[in-house]
């Protein structure tokens, strides 16, 4: 069996009187794409935030290569793709690529950019402002951002809200592209389609985990037809 | 801590500012459009009563007349005159209670001012000659040559203008204002435009996120106060006594700590209109309680504790200091205002630290 990518234990974390994550166990395998399914308020955006070292569990153990989330973050192995495209409007594709670059430390950023930028087909908007690009060409762009360290494990929020459905096909093929050479993914969504595209999934409600398994495995479990009607059926039982 | 990634936050802002032509005009044209204004509103003197003192021991007068010509200024309206010694009348102008000494040396009339404000002393001059005339009138001293006024300045001069007095607390607020306003509403859009989120999951610091800010944006302020000054002293021509080098310090030092108290205000803020609702709460008070629009020896005492909290008070005074007095890094005072704002600036900079931290991780 493969080490853990990510292994959390019991993390809990509230906003105020909000429990996000309620005693969530999770354990995604190095390599392997894992989807994170659950409506909205789920608390898939807590537990990516987290792993990313922008919130703190409140208790419960949270590991990321067996350490610390910040820790793994400073250490240059984790690349973070928010939900918003997150890029300065007023500089151009390479400018933003190249501060991200300074900000993980590339050494050779100028090469990294191109390869970043040849990854998702943007090569030939280099020079663009990044304000002028459409949503889909920033959501590129920002994927190009989390890539430029080359991390072992990127978290993507959402990453193919308001991509059209060919640039969303071309992402899964970056997807699998990444980790065929290695790199541990973690993916919310909640578009089926997509979960289906996964190596396993996590059914997430409530800030709790009611499932994990691949989706053929989940779609049996839950004696569904499919994955959407196995989501459904599982997450009207954790209810 | 890495200089590297303070550089490239430096740089980041640099690179933004290149097409961002709206906020370069802010900083640069919106200062010297409203300076251009207040110079031609504020470049002349304006007519006020002033308060002088008759010095009793120096008016080389026989008593019964001496004591005529004192009641004659007291009892004229063009001046608010009250008797006492020369000394004590030279020590009201040093504390600001009294315009101006007048004394008699053979057949001129000495006026003393202590010249810093010219809302008050401007007129002192024709004041004292029309209740001159009013005095000799009284003391029934009539027929012979009015005798000549003489005017006398510690500080200014009979050509400075309204604007030269008012240039140095000018030259500090719009420089304050403008720099507090970019750098709120720029990290603002830092924090709402999901950036900065994505800047806390990269091996940045928050120490170094805003020492980078700090010295983007303090690029930009040094050269907007190079530029306030060129100005408002080679293009407004106002006259200023103190080093030029110590003028751009103090200058300095105001406008970082300015960036900082932008980027802990931008914490509080959700939007950009939030930010510029700020304007108000941390500048107004500045207008009024800083020494710019009355002295703050002049406030009123239930609201001169505030003066003591708010940074302009010590970069007006610091400025006036030098500009109108001629004082340099070797006065007290001086150093003393520069110290107060370099803690400010470090206060505010800490604070802005602490406030990505609450709403971050």
């Amino acid at each position: 069996m493969a080490e853990a990518a990510i292994q959390a234990t019991g993390v809990h974390k509230r906003f105020g009187a909000t429990a996000a994550l309620a005693g969530l166990d999770l354990e995604v395998r190095t390599g392997e794409i894992y989807g994170l399914l659950g409506p909205n308020g789920s608390g898939k955006t807590t537990l990516i935030r987290c792993l990313a070292g922008l919130l703190r569990a409140d208790s419960g153990s949270l590991l990321v290569f067996g350490r610390g989330p910040r820790e793994t973050v400073a250490a240059g192995r984790v690349g973070y793709m928010t939900q918003a495209a997150a890029l300065y409007g007023d500089l151009s594709v390479a400018e933003n690529l190249a501060f991200f670059a300074r900000l993980q430390g590339v050494a050779d950023a100028d090469a990294r950019i191109d390869e970043a930028l040849a990854t998702v087909d943007l090569l030939d908007r280099k020079r663009s402002t990044v304000s002028a690009l459409s949503g889909g060409m920033r959501t590129r762009v920002s994927l190009a951002a989390a890539l430029l360290h080359r991390p072992d494990l990127l978290l993507l929020d959402e990453p193919t809200v308001g991509v059209d459905p060919v640039q969303r096909q071309e992402f899964w093929a970056h997807f699998r592209a990444l980790a065929s050479r290695g790199v541990t993914i973690l993916v919310s969504s909640h578009v089926m389609d997509e979960a289906g595209r996964c190596d396993r999934l996590g059914l997430i409600r409530a800030g709790r985990l009611l499932a994990s398994g691949t989706a053929a495995e989940l779609t049996r479990r839950a004696g569904a037809a499919d994955l959407e009607a196995a989501f459904l059926a599982l997450a009207g039982a954790g209810a | 801590m890495s200089l590297r990634r303070i550089a490239a936050v430096a740089r980041r802002i640099a690179l933004g500012f290149r097409r961002d032509h709206r906020s370069l005009g802010l900083l640069f044209v919106a200062p010297l459009v409203v300076m251009s204004l207040v110079g031609a509103v504020w470049g002349a003197t304006t007519q006020t009563v002033p308060e002088v003192t008759i010095a009793t021991d120096r008016l080389g007068l026989p008593a019964p007349i001496a004591g005529r010509v004192v009641e004659g200024f007291v009892r004229s309206s063009a001046v608010r005159a009250t008797a006492a010694t020369y000394e004590e009348g030279m020590r009201g102008l040093r504390d600001g209670t009294t315009d101006g000494v007048v004394w008699l040396e053979g057949a001129t009339v000495h006026v003393q001012i202590e010249g810093s404000d010219p809302l008050r002393s401007g007129s002192i001059g024709g004041a004292v000659t029309k209740a001159l005339g009013e005095a000799l009138a009284t003391a029934g001293i009539t027929g012979g040559a009015v005798p000549a006024v003489k005017i006398d300045q510690l500080y200014g001069g009979p050509d400075y203008t309204l604007l030269d007095y008012l240039a140095p607390v000018l030259v500090a607020f719009f420089a304050f204002f403008f720099i507090f306003l970019l750098s709120a509403v720029s990290f603002l859009r830092e924090r709402t435009s999901g950036t900065l989120e994505r800047l806390m999951a990269t091996p940045l610091r928050r120490s170094e996120l805003v020492l980078g800010y700090l010295a983007g944006f303090s690029v930009f302020a040094l050269l907007q106060a190079v530029v306030i000054i060129t100005f408002t002293f080679f293009v407004l021509k106002v006259q200023y006594r103190g080093s030029l080098a110590t003028i751009f310090l103090v200058e300095a030092v105001m406008v970082v700590g300015a960036v900082s108290l932008g980027l802990l205000v931008s914490a509080a803020a959700r939007n950009e209109l939030q930010a510029v609702q700020f304007v108000p709460v941390v500048l107004l008070p500045q207008v009024f309680l800083s020494g710019l629009l009355v002295p703050v020896e002049q406030l009123p005492d239930y609201l001169r504790p505030v003066s003591l909290f708010l940074p302009l008070t010590y970069a007006n005074e610091a400025l006036k200091e030098v500009m109108i007095k001629g004082a340099g890094l070797g006065d007290a005072l001086v150093i003393r205002d520069l110290g107060v704002l370099v803690l400010f600036g470090l206060v505010m900079a800490g604070g802005a630290v602490l406030s990505i931290r609450r709403e971050v991780a």
